[in-house]
């Protein structure tokens, strides 16, 4: 997956790099190679020690505790814990997708799993160190503070406006 | 130093100091586990950062951020979270980049469009989301994300950029 990532990347520079060529010649293909490198070499710091915190919460928090928070909790508080835990959960799509899928089938209802995986989306605590060092504080701090009641009003508003669709939606994921 | 490195070294320094408290070795645990996240992401990054120097250069011509500019409106909203649904790779990839267009003049509610549409709405999801949930569950959950976050983005141009 990376390694397709890296690619694909490759592939997207060489793009920019011969669409500034064709643009402004060699002078703006190389400024273009510059600005990048240096705004890279000027974040190496803050980078640093952003992978560091990411790599001690992930050490801190596994997949089986976060879990065993949720268990079979329902209602506005499952929805609440769905949220905390979704922020919680380390790993990417194809980690957080088969918790949410086990917790579904576990009998958790359609809105706690809409809320677990919005606030895996919106709000994952590994990634904040990451946003913070490349977003800055005041975007970071403005996205959080915008996207804070998203996940527990996209579980109420599930359980409220759709909750006897979950049973059909649990029923047809059965293999 | 600024503020924000200083603050994410003090924040390192407290969590590796508590780690080593716990007594298990998770410090060198987490320590490692950092280098070597740092270690396998370090060509991605390169190349990110690389891409950002071509943003850099090369948007301001392009006029997208007079589309997705403070003035731009529900259209621009709807742009930058269509961008956003399509930027590939993880946060080394699609951070830095969002971060540039911000300043290259992007609008704040497109800008959280652009990061929301992105964390929230990324179409390299959707393919886990309905193996594992079913298309119904993605229904559900992209339509609701997709109005909750065209609002905020509408609420961000509304409080932030009409008032300035």
């Amino acid at each position: 997956m990376r390694d397709r990532t890296t690619l694909v990347m490759i592939g997207v520079v060489l793009l920019l790099a011969g669409l500034a060529w064709s643009r402004g010649g060699w002078e703006l293909a190389g400024s273009g190679l510059r600005t990048g490198l240096w705004t890279l070499v000027r974040m190496s710091p803050l980078l640093v020690a952003a992978f560091l915190i990411a790599g001690l919460i992930q050490i801190f928090l596994t997949q089986e505790n976060v879990s065993r928070w949720l268990g079979a909790e329902s209602g506005w508080r499952g929805i609440l814990l769905a949220c905390a835990s979704g922020s919680l959960v380390p790993g990417g799509p194809f980690i957080y997708y088969p918790i949410a899928a086990t917790l579904f089938h576990a009998g958790a209802s359609l809105g706690v799993v809409v809320a677990f995986v919005s606030a895996k989306n919106l709000w994952p605590l590994v990634r904040l160190p990451l946003e913070f060092a490349l977003l800055g504080p005041r975007l970071t701090l403005i996205r959080l503070a915008a996207t804070l009641f998203i996940p527990p009003l996209l579980g109420f508003l599930t359980q409220g406006l759709l909750a006897r669709h979950g049973e059909t939606i649990r029923e047809r994921l059965k293999p | 130093m600024n503020l924000a490195t200083l603050t994410m070294v003090v924040l390192a320094a407290a969590l590796w100091t508590y780690a080593r408290w716990r007594g298990d070795g998770s410090h060198w645990r987490g320590f490692l586990r950092g280098l070597s996240t740092l270690r396998n992401t370090l060509p991605l990054l390169v190349l990110a950062f690389i891409v950002v120097g071509y943003a850099t250069v090369l948007v301001p011509e392009s006029g997208l951020p007079e589309r997705m500019g403070p003035a731009s409106g529900g259209k621009g909203l709807l742009l930058a979270l269509g961008i956003g649904t399509l930027i590939p790779g993880g946060p080394y990839v699609a951070l830095p980049l969002i971060s540039t267009l911000n300043e290259l003049g992007i609008g704040l509610g497109a800008t959280l469009a652009l990061i929301n549409g992105w964390a929230g709405l990324s179409l390299l999801h959707v393919a886990w989301e309905i193996r594992y949930l079913g298309w119904r569950f993605t229904a559900v959950r992209w339509t609701l994300m997709m109005f909750s976050l065209l609002l905020i983005g509408y609420l961000a141009q509304v409080i932030f950029e009409r008032s300035l």
